[in-house]
């Protein structure tokens, strides 16, 4: 009678079988590890696309600010005098803020936007804050940016061809390793501008 | 036997079996758990961080664009130029009828209102003069306004500005264009200043960009005393949200060492620049601080001599400015994902780990074209 009540007591679901054995549920949690692994890689690469889309904004607001630097020195006539060409040649936007030791708007080393030349670069942190200049980054810096002033060919003493290079450190280490300094990678900014000396 | 059997097949699990199936739920349920728990905080802080990215993106891109028209000036008729040639058109503050005390001697490092003329046609001179106080306004028919019209394009709803020679100039709304009277009726604003024939009326874009919060530093937002927004007022009654979630804007401006020479009054007339007699009594050459530009610090723009008048009143230093610095910040909508330090301007109550995101503060310079055309 005892075993009877025994037999009525247990659910009828169970009586083909006897549970999952420790094979099954090895396994089950080994698929919903790597099934987890999965979701959380989802997660990874989100971040990391969010972090790009932030190192892109920055290199692309630093790498505009510089080009601003440029277009605000003079490059124009002596509109109350002679009315001669009037240029910056003495501005020097490689630090912060800028002094009167540098070349302005002269031509730059046709190579400047290549490889670190002083009055031709300077190195900007994580934060966007100008940490230095020369030929070699300091231990704070994040990004280099280097530019460019060319005149243009076809009108060489009043139109100026500007570009302005922002990199992270990161890219520009691998361009070091490589050996290839003309080599443009994901994450840099590169913007080119023209400016022209207008009488008005 | 079979009752037996049975018995013997359920036995349960051996001691060995179960410490060793507990050892493996441990080990999974942890590494379930430690994944689970940063991810709860990743999916809940990257959409914000994507979300204050394009906050930060639009902000920026809002006043890069406004800033490099600033000055903009007519191209049309026998009055051309940049609008540096006849006042000011970047103002340090907040300007229209919603601010009636700011005038030539305030100074808001969160405001800034910029002024230009876009692509139109309507763009001439008045044909008879305009006193201080009126309602109507006509206007010479030149060759460059449109055929067929007595009112050179000018539409009801449009922003108009006038401008002399003096220094003076006045923005204000058309409300109705009466083609066969051959008049404007404005929103009977007074003018700053009466206006003699000759003066010149255009289409203008003219608005105030400004950052209001509770934080240090910044004003109320009008209607919602908790918000952080970038605004943009329109001088009249239009003051809409550009940004939200803003925590800190500034504007730093650069300008000519040499002091201004335009505008230039008519002959017996004086303004900031010039006496009655012609004689130069503006402002003196500054130092170069910035390269060849001079930082002008908040007092030297609000110190006199003042150009135009009443709420239009400027300094004349504000005729030199020709590179504006700008100071973003922006901040995770969300308090619980932002945490306490420099870091954030507003502190939040984040727990820490993947729930942290920092504000974000970008600064960049614009140099408005049309204020260094000669430069």
């Amino acid at each position: 009678m005892a075993q009877a009540r025994f037999n009525c007591s247990r659910r009828p679901g169970l009586r083909g079988g006897h549970g999952f054995s420790l094979i099954e549920v090895v396994i089950s949690m080994g698929l919903l590890t790597v099934v987890s692994l999965g979701v959380a890689q989802l997660f990874a690469a989100s971040t990391r696309s969010n972090l790009i889309a932030r190192g892109q904004t920055s290199t692309t607001a630093l790498a505009e600010q510089k080009l601003e630097q440029l277009r605000s020195l003079t490059w124009g006539f002596d509109l109350d005098g002679t009315g001669l060409p009037v240029s910056d040649t003495t501005s020097n936007l490689a630090v912060h803020p800028p002094t009167q030791a540098g070349t302005g708007l002269n031509p730059s080393p046709t190579d400047s936007l290549d490889r670190n030349i002083p009055g031709f670069v300077d190195f900007i942190d994580a934060q966007g804050e100008w940490v230095g200049t020369g030929s070699t980054p300091p231990a704070t810096a994040a990004f280099v940016r280097r530019w460019s002033i060319q005149p243009l060919p076809s009108n060489p003493n009043n139109t100026l061809i500007l570009q302005v290079l922002v990199t992270p450190l990161s890219n520009e280490q691998a361009r070091i390793v490589s050996a290839q300094p003309r080599t443009r990678m994901a994450g840099d900014a590169l913007l080119v501008s023209v400016k022209t000396r207008k009488s008005s | 036997m079979r009752a037996a059997h049975r018995l013997r097949s359920e036995s349960g699990y051996s001691l060995i079996e179960l410490l060793i199936s507990a050892a493996i739920m441990v080990v999974v349920t942890g590494a379930i758990f430690s994944l689970v728990n940063p991810s709860q905080g990743t999916a809940q802080a990257q959409p914000e961080v994507a979300d204050l990215q394009q906050r930060m993106r639009i902000g920026s891109e809002t006043l890069f664009k406004e800033l490099v028209m600033t000055g903009a000036g007519t191209y049309q008729g026998s009055v051309t130029g940049s609008l540096v040639n006849f006042f000011a058109p970047i103002l340090p503050r907040r300007v229209g009828r919603a601010f009636p005390n700011n005038t030539g001697a305030t100074f808001e490092p969160f405001a800034i209102t910029m002024m230009y003329i876009p692509n139109t046609y309507s763009q001439t001179t008045i044909s008879s003069p305009m006193p201080n106080v009126s309602a109507e306004l006509k206007v010479t028919d030149q060759t460059n306004c449109p055929q067929g019209q007595n009112l050179c394009g000018f539409q009801e709803g449009m922003s108009v500005i006038i401008f002399d020679t003096s220094g003076h100039f006045d923005v204000f709304e058309i409300t109705e264009v009466q083609d066969a009277a051959a008049h404007l009726q404005h929103r009977g604003q007074d003018l700053s200043h009466p206006y003699n024939a000759g003066a010149s009326v255009t289409q203008i874009i003219s608005y105030s960009y400004y950052w209001c919060s509770p934080l240090p530093g910044s004003t109320p937002c009008p209607g919602d005393a908790t918000a952080s927004q970038l605004r943009r007022y329109n001088g009249a009654f239009e003051d809409i949200p550009v940004v939200d979630h803003v925590v800190g804007l500034q504007f730093t401006y650069f300008g000519d060492p040499n002091p201004p020479v335009q505008p230039r009054p008519p002959a017996g007339q004086a303004n900031c620049l010039y006496d009655a007699a012609g004689n130069y009594v503006g402002p003196g050459a500054l130092p170069p601080t910035d390269g060849s530009l001079a930082e002008l610090p908040p007092a030297i723009l609000r110190d006199g001599p003042m150009c135009g008048a009443n709420l239009n009143e400027f300094d004349a230093d504000l005729l030199r400015i020709r590179k504006v610095r700008v100071s973003l910040r922006v901040q995770a909508a969300l308090d619980r994902l932002r945490g306490v330090g420099p870091l954030w301007r507003n502190p939040g109550t984040s727990a820490g780990g993947e729930r942290l995101v920092p504000d974000y503060n970008v600064t960049f310079d614009v140099t408005p074209r049309n204020l260094n055309l000669a430069r």
